[in-house]
């Protein structure tokens, strides 16, 4: 058995006898004995008692005190409340009023829900002229750009040399692929001299393009000579010149590349 | 106007709001309370009416950082144990914190002669409680307070810390000290009766 130390024994004392210690007590008469010997020493110690004090004591502090004691000042610190509580009304007004128009706006997109795109159904049905025509015209600027300065360039080409007509004939297929593609959006009705120009463009480019066994001086004579008599160039120059000089924008250069 | 009934916090607001005499109702109400444990923290009654006054002096001064879920009896209860032990500490008991039951120079304290008259001349003349005021003066301030509160304000061990500005393990230590060293002093006394 664990007797109490006599820490425990004097806080067993003032604690008036409660909890483990106080048990122990009453079953071990070893700590029971030491502590009433405690009991009896710490009972009578007795000490001068403070002097009576009479009922007007407080007034008396009072009086002597009083005169040395500023008033807190009632503005200031009224002043300060109103402040802080103006602050604070503000603060939970503006916050109620952006709570407010969130949940409002929510309420009205359940109750109005709006698609995300609208089409008119008349324009649906019209075919988007101008953008298209836009398009074309823009690609067709470019095209004519490039065919005569191949048309230039076949011109005054030398059959002997090899390294430049080799350049000829690569930028011959790929004028090809978009003369066809300028044949097939233009409407022939409108403009049948483009729509002559283009065919006989097509037919000089694929061969200057496709030739069996390459360009060799014959060939390329030839070829000179179909454009002189058809004066491919010049008609390519006349086309060029009718068609408004304008360069492609971001928002016209359409999507995936120049063709 | 504020009277006697009035509650200390209703007071307190009307004090920070102006009323300089609402002040008066908690002079007046704790005014006993504070006199006692400053007489006997002191053991003068000069001293202790000096310690009423000085702390009702510091607490209107503070009473801006009085937190309204506090009690004010134990606030100002707490700024007169401190009043009352600076009042002491350029006095007596700067001498008496450092007489002990040994010289131990680690601690600061010296085993001196007790001036006063001895044992059996006190119990001769039957100032047993002289005799005890004595053995209370043996003690160093830090444990003659804590006893002070503990023995005779019942004080907790939690209370007494706060006012003394310590843990309450350190503030039930310091009672035990000083009842161990009160029995020893008083040990004489005991044989005798």
């Amino acid at each position: 058995m664990n007797h109490l130390s006599k820490e425990e024994l004097v806080e067993q004392y003032y604690s008036k006898g409660t909890g483990s210690a106080r048990q122990h007590l009453e079953t071990c008469a070893l700590c029971a004995e030491t502590y009433a010997e405690l009991r009896s020493d710490l009972d009578e110690m007795k000490f001068n008692e403070p002097p009576a004090r009479d009922a007007a004591y407080g007034d008396l502090v009072w009086q002597s005190i009083s005169d040395s004691l500023p008033a807190y000042e009632r503005q200031k610190r009224n002043w300060l409340g109103i402040g802080m509580m103006r602050g604070l009304s503000y603060a939970a007004a503006c916050g109620l009023l952006v709570a407010g128009a969130f949940y409002a706006g929510r309420i009205w997109e359940v109750k109005h829900p709006q698609p995300t795109a609208r089409v008119n159904p008349q324009q649906a049905q019209q075919p988007a002229a101008h953008p298209q025509e836009r398009v074309v015209v823009v690609v067709l600027s470019d095209h004519l750009d490039r065919s005569e300065r191949l048309l230039v360039q076949l011109k005054h080409a030398d059959a002997s040399s090899q390294e430049m007509l080799s350049p000829l004939r690569d930028e011959a297929r790929s004028l090809l692929a978009a003369n066809r593609i300028c044949q097939q959006n233009m409407n022939q009705e409108d403009d049948p001299t483009l729509a002559t120009a283009l065919d006989r463009l097509d037919h000089l480019l694929a061969q200057l393009a496709n030739r069996q066994g390459g360009l060799d001086a014959a060939a390329l004579s030839q070829l000179q000579n179909e454009m002189k008599s058809d004066s491919l160039l010049f008609e390519v120059r006349v086309l060029r010149s009718r068609i408004p000089d304008r360069r492609p924008t971001a928002n016209d250069r359409p999507q995936g590349g120049t063709i | 106007m504020f009277r006697m009934g009035t509650n200390d916090h209703e007071a307190i607001r009307a004090v920070l709001n102006g009323d300089r005499d609402a002040y008066g109702v908690l002079v007046k109400r704790h005014s006993q309370s504070l006199f006692r444990v400053a007489f006997r923290i002191t053991r003068n009654e000069s001293d202790a009416e000096d310690v009423v006054q000085e702390a009702f002096l510091r607490g209107y001064r503070k009473l801006e950082g009085f937190e309204s879920r506090s009690n004010f009896g134990t606030w100002i209860y707490r700024i007169a144990v401190r009043c009352a032990l600076d009042k002491i500490g350029g006095r007596r008991w700067d001498d008496a914190s450092r007489v002990a039951e040994e010289t131990d120079p680690e601690q600061e304290q010296v085993q001196v002669a007790d001036e006063a008259a001895g044992p059996d001349r006190l119990l001769l003349s039957g100032e047993i409680g002289a005799m005890h005021e004595v053995a209370l003066s043996s003690l160093t301030v830090t444990e003659r307070t804590a006893f002070v509160l503990r023995h005779m304000e019942d004080c907790t061990s939690e209370e007494i810390g706060a006012a003394l500005g310590m843990p309450p393990n350190a503030a039930k230590q310091a009672v035990f000290r000083a009842v161990r060293k009160l029995r020893s002093r008083l040990a004489p006394l005991r044989v005798k009766r």
